[in-house]
């Protein structure tokens, strides 16, 4: 579904990613785990197609097309979801509005019929009971004052009534208590399906423990060290990173330099 | 830089001469006049050496002679539709065509007892001393030359006038039409509005300008507005005034608005300007007794080649008064906003509550924004804030929209339209809103969208 060839990606001349390979099939979640500065966030940048991102080698293949090729908001009608590791706040746009002109997009760019605002209050309201967000954030502006746990239900709702092919997660853990970071588990894993694969970005194995996933991948360094299963999560929750980023990613840091 | 001389320094004064001969005032009325002409000669057409005119230009049009515009017909087609839709509550409409009052495009409605809702023109020999009581008392603003030469060359524009404790339900419509005939010299034209509410009225006043261009270039079609409006409020009444502007595009509005607000009265502007080559409104409010409110709302909309400007002091002379002041611009090609606002508290008046923010959204590399936001609070209990920004689109927000499915160019849409629409969201006359949401959304939607 998902496949990343030997991704080289820089920044202002600076490499962050140095050869990623990964193959995400329909149905798997995938985890991807690191320390702060390993690259993990570029990733899912330039898999959404932020601008500020320049890829020197690679490239990544999403539902047999060159995903790199597309604007974003292609990617995102092509079936792509990224939830964002810091939602933005959007003043003036109500949420309702913005959600639906982001479904409508999408339904017309597949050729589908757009769903009027009857239909498409009975999907978002449905939606909304599943990630236990009030119906009143429906008006509100996209974000604007929402608390960190508020923005990332936000998020994960999006998600839900978009229905994406493929969902990225970047730190959706991140300022989450363990009530949000449940609720925001449901909503995910209620996804789950043989039709649909994740990939979930994370510091924390905590997220791991609701979310469980096929394959973990630790990220050091613009490169991945090691891939295993959900196991590899909890190895890595005893024994964090120290074990991958002196060595060999510490020559290549100062080499860069 | 070299200055352009006005067609010869006698043309407005030719028009004072011209326009005195046709009529016989009463004296207070040559008085205003005479007045006016005097102000204005010593304070000649506005250079960028002044600071008030620092960053607004009128060499261009300080190099047309606009001459006083004369009835022209017009089919009533020509004119926008009343925004009210609804004839059960439709308000009075008093439709000025090149200034002149036009009785077969207006709209008489019965109005309860005492209400005068009439053009100045007839008012004059009826109410000839409710005019003389108030014409060109309300805060003056000192040093403003347009303001000046509306007083010598008003003609005609609205009275409006609620008694004691009476409310118009209805929303008032004033509808000012102004366009050059074809191949005609260019117009100016001076309309005088007067807006009185005794104690305890309540009202809501639309105030727009329209107007076509004979062509869209050069001086053929040109056209100057000047208009100047006054509102005065007694205790308790409530003003709700609104002021469009969508005139031809080689228009000049050169506007004043004048306020006084007694003890406890409430007025809400809004204020819109949509389109013209310079647009600029002076205002000044003076909060005159204990605990009036006055909240001003702006948004100007420009164009490649357009100016929009506001200049307004605020004045808190008595305690206990809130004012607010909102300002935003959206900025196109070329284009120049200006905003100078002036905050000024006197030492007694304690207690007060004053803010101003002022926005620009740029939408080109080749837009400028001055913004000066000013305090000058001599009292020493007072809050007041005051803020103004300068910035492009957010490029997150933006990234966050086209992340979801939507295009750029809806995107961006998006963002423009929700920025300058938090104006007009707080317009409480529902079919004014409607329709200046619609002007929006045409003007800043891909074509053929729908929301």
């Amino acid at each position: 579904m998902l496949n990343i060839n030997n991704l080289h990606v820089a920044v202002d001349g600076r490499e962050i990613l140095k050869g990623i390979d990964l193959r995400v099939k329909a149905g798997e979640v995938h985890a991807i785990m690191g320390p702060n500065g390993s690259g993990k966030s570029t990733l899912a940048n330039v898999i959404a197609g932020r601008e500020g991102y320049d890829v020197t080698a690679g490239n990544i293949q999403f539902l047999e097309q060159d995903l790199l090729e597309l604007d974003p908001e292609e990617r995102a009608c092509s079936g792509l979801f990224l939830a964002f590791q810091y939602p933005v706040e959007i003043p003036g746009v109500n949420n309702l509005y913005f959600l639906k002109a982001a479904l409508n997009a999408i339904r017309k760019y597949r050729g589908e019929p757009e769903l009027d605002a009857m239909e498409f209050w009975e999907l978002v309201t449905e939606r909304m009971r599943r990630v236990k967000m009030d119906e009143s954030f429906l008006k509100r502006p996209v974000n604007e004052g929402f608390s960190g746990g508020e923005k990332k239900r936000n998020e994960v709702l999006q998600m839900s009534v978009l229905e994406p092919a493929f969902a990225v997660l970047d730190e959706t853990d991140s300022g989450l208590d363990i009530d949000a970071l449940k609720v925001v588990a449901e909503g995910v894993n209620a996804l789950r399906g043989p039709e649909r694969g994740f990939l979930v970005i994370t510091h924390y194995q905590r997220l791991l423990d609701y979310i469980v996933p096929d394959v973990v991948h630790v990220l050091v360094d613009g490169r991945i060290v090691r891939s295993g299963g959900k196991e590899l999560a909890m190895e890595l929750e005893e024994q964090g990173y120290a074990l991958y980023s002196g060595g060999e990613s510490g020559h290549s840091r100062r080499a860069n330099a | 830089m070299a200055e352009l001389a006005v067609v010869d320094d006698r043309h407005y004064q030719r028009q004072l001469q011209a326009l005195c001969a046709e009529r016989a005032e009463p004296a207070f009325l040559s008085a205003l006049r005479e007045a006016g002409m005097a102000r204005f000669e010593q304070l000649g057409l506005p250079t960028r050496r002044q600071e008030s005119w620092r960053f607004t230009d009128m060499s261009g049009f300080a190099a047309i002679a606009f001459e006083r515009a004369s009835p022209a017909p017009i089919a009533a087609d020509q004119i926008p539709a009343p925004f009210e839709t609804d004839p059960a509550t439709q308000g009075p409409r008093l439709v000025f065509i090149n200034g002149r009052f036009n009785a077969a495009l207006s709209r008489q409605i019965e109005l309860p007892a005492g209400v005068l809702i009439d053009s100045l023109a007839q008012a004059q020999s009826e109410h000839g001393a409710l005019l003389e009581q108030y014409l060109g008392r309300s805060p003056e603003l000192t040093g403003n030359t347009f303001s000046a030469l509306n007083d010598a060359l008003f003609e005609d524009g609205a009275l409006i006038y609620i008694p004691r404790g009476k409310q118009l339900e209805q929303p008032i419509e004033l509808v000012f039409w102004s366009a050059p005939q074809s191949g005609a010299a260019p117009v100016a034209v001076y309309p005088r509005n007067l807006i009185l509410l005794e104690a305890g009225a309540q009202a809501t006043v639309v105030e727009s300008y329209h107007g076509a261009s004979a062509g869209d270039t050069a001086e053929a079609g040109a056209c100057f507005c000047c208009p100047q409006t006054e509102c005065a409020l007694a205790q308790d009444a409530v003003l709700h005034y609104h002021k469009l502007q969508q005139e031809g595009q080689v228009t000049y509005h050169l506007g004043a608005l004048r306020l006084q607000l007694a003890a406890n009265s409430q007025a809400d502007l809004h204020l819109l300007s949509a389109s013209g080559k310079l647009n600029r409104t002076d205002i000044h409010a003076r909060l005159d007794g204990p605990g009036a409110d006055c909240s001003i709302d702006g948004l100007t909309l420009l164009q490649d080649g357009e100016l929009g400007d506001y200049h307004l002091c605020v004045e808190h002379a008595q305690p206990l008064g809130n004012s607010r002041q909102s300002f935003k611009s959206v900025l196109d090609g070329k284009s120049r906003a200006v905003f100078d606002g002036l905050i000024k508290v006197v030492k007694d008046a304690q207690k007060t509550d004053a803010s101003q923010t002022c926005r620009n959204l740029l939408l080109s590399k080749r837009a400028v924004a001055n913004a000066n936001p000013r305090l000058e609070i001599l009292a020493d209990d007072v809050k007041c804030a005051h803020g103004s920004t300068v910035g492009y689109l957010d490029p997150d927000a933006l990234f966050y929209l086209r992340a979801r499915g939507i295009n750029e160019a809806e995107a961006r849409a998006m963002l423009v339209y929700s920025f300058a629409n938090e104006q007009i969201e707080r317009i409480k006359l529902a079919p004014l809103r409607e329709r200046l949401e619609r002007l929006l959304h045409t003007r800043f939607y891909p074509e053929g969208k729908s929301s």
